[in-house]
């Protein structure tokens, strides 16, 4: 699975960090969401669907999602 | 002030959106004051609706259209929006003004407070914590606002902001006239001490720069590198006195008298005192159903929306404990389950004025936390002698909160 944000609509909130930090991580600048892994191991996928759910702004999904 | 005479709402205004609300009254004897929301809901008024107290304004129920109030600034500006209107009233820097003009300072404040920055706070965040609390737990009992909600928050801003430790008592002293007074006389005195107390520590920073919170603000420059306009950076100082402050110790008072309430919420905490995750859900949890902010917005021109007409200027509150209590969009909106796994809960706001110090306040509430139930594993309410002091406006709380425990 792979998962994707658009940064536009982040603001910040830091809460799929939280919640997935293997697969979400913040910037130092604007605090911004930085996806850190390409392909998100099978082992967390639940976690970071999870944590797309959690986003406020709606900000995150899972590619080949609309 | 709610009484007798009912003032007339404007023509635009149909009858069946009216209703006679007034979020800054509290009835005698009401110990909590985001009661006065709930039974709004159960009154059963228009979920779109406007009152004519407090200079008039129309109220947001539903969290589809707070998000809206946050997020349409072509429609729902941010800029001069006290209730009741005040005049003048300081443009705050960036809260206080729309995108794309707010982003000249939240570009300065927002590297400060991201979850890198925060997490280095974590050991002076702790260490504070352990120092209020020690000598606390010693004695079995406390008042929790006074000894420690006020205290935590308004020492971090004096170390982020390289203020003196000692003057703690005099800013602990603006904080609260400025949030609890309604004498106008009081209010603007207030106003000129906080602005006098910034612009001398701003100015001296300015001149001598460190690695601190005030130096980074007195220092700005656009992105071109030239200096931002004085006004404005005294205004952003401003609004870090007044944001970070009272928010968070409101929200803790009402955590910890939730937690003095309810074994199971205290067994949780101590449960997962080492379980990042869990204690986040539930530090989440609470701050959906202990959301103390009702933040304001004002119509920038004459519109339509959802079929109802706003004229320019008009003020709209959006109050985030009623969104969050949503059954749209929360399961069981009004148990409180501290392992909630979907929660989008609009309690810092949404969009570009998401609260900057969002993560600070999050930060200051887990360590809290754990240092508490690390020396107070239990505590329950104590009786009280006097009025509760509960209080409503922009940030909802109460002044006192004793607490107790065996020692």
């Amino acid at each position: 699975m792979r998962v994707a944000v658009n940064l536009a609509v982040c603001q910040g909130h830091a809460r799929c960090e939280d919640i997935c930090p293997e697969v979400f991580g913040t910037d130092a600048v604007e605090g911004k969401c930085v996806i850190l892994t390409e392909d998100v191991p099978e082992a967390l996928r639940d976690k970071a669907l999870l944590a797309i759910r959690n986003c406020p702004e709606g900000a995150l999904r899972k590619l080949g999602d609309k | 002030m709610s009484g007798a005479y009912f003032p007339p709402a404007p023509d635009h205004v149909p009858p069946e959106r009216i209703v006679d609300f007034d979020f800054f009254a509290v009835p005698p004897g009401l110990e909590d004051p985001l009661e006065i929301w709930r039974e709004l809901l159960r009154r059963d008024v228009p979920h779109i609706f406007y009152t004519p107290r407090n200079g008039g304004h129309w109220v947001f129920l539903d969290y589809a259209d707070v998000v809206e109030g946050y997020r349409n600034h072509a429609l729902f500006s941010t800029y001069q929006t006290p209730i009741p209107p005040l005049d003048p009233f300081p443009v705050v820097q960036p809260q206080g003004v729309d995108p794309p003009e707010h982003n000249v300072f939240r570009r300065l404040l927002a590297p400060l407070f991201t979850p890198i920055a925060i997490r280095a706070l974590g050991d002076e965040l702790r260490s504070r914590a352990q120092k209020l609390i020690e000598p606390l737990a010693a004695r079995g009992s406390c008042d929790f606002i006074t000894d420690y909600a006020e205290k935590l928050p308004t020492g971090m801003f004096l170390h982020l902001m390289d203020f003196e430790e000692e003057r703690l008592p005099e800013f602990l002293a603006l904080s609260n006239t400025f949030f609890r007074s309604t004498d106008p006389e009081e209010r603007g005195r207030n106003l000129e001490e906080i602005f006098a107390v910034l612009n001398a520590h701003l100015s001296a920073k300015r001149e001598k720069p460190w690695d601190d919170l005030a130096s980074a603000i007195a220092c700005g420059t656009d992105k071109a590198g030239n200096p931002l306009p004085w006004g404005d950076i005294l205004n952003c100082g401003f609004l870090l006195f007044v944001a970070g402050l009272d928010t968070v110790t409101n929200t803790m008072g009402y955590i910890w008298r939730y937690l003095a309430a309810t074994p199971e919420a205290r067994a949780y905490f101590r449960r997962y005192a080492d379980d990042r995750a869990m204690l986040q859900s539930g530090i989440e949890e609470l701050l959906r159903i202990n959301a103390v902010s009702n933040l304001f917005r004002r119509c920038q021109s004459d519109f339509v929306y959802k079929g109802v007409q706003f004229r320019r200027n008009d003020r709209v509150v959006l109050p985030n404990n009623i969104a969050n209590r949503d059954a749209s969009i929360f399961e069981r909106p009004d148990e409180i389950k501290l392992d909630r796994a979907v929660n989008t809960h609009v309690t810092f706001g949404v969009g570009p004025h998401r609260c900057v110090g969002s993560h600070l306040a999050k930060h200051e509430i887990m360590i809290s936390l754990i240092e508490w139930f690390a020396r107070i594993p239990d505590f329950e309410l104590a009786p009280r002698t006097g009025d509760v002091g509960a209080f409503g406006g922009s940030v909802m709380g109460f002044r006192t909160l004793p607490l107790r425990w065996t020692v």
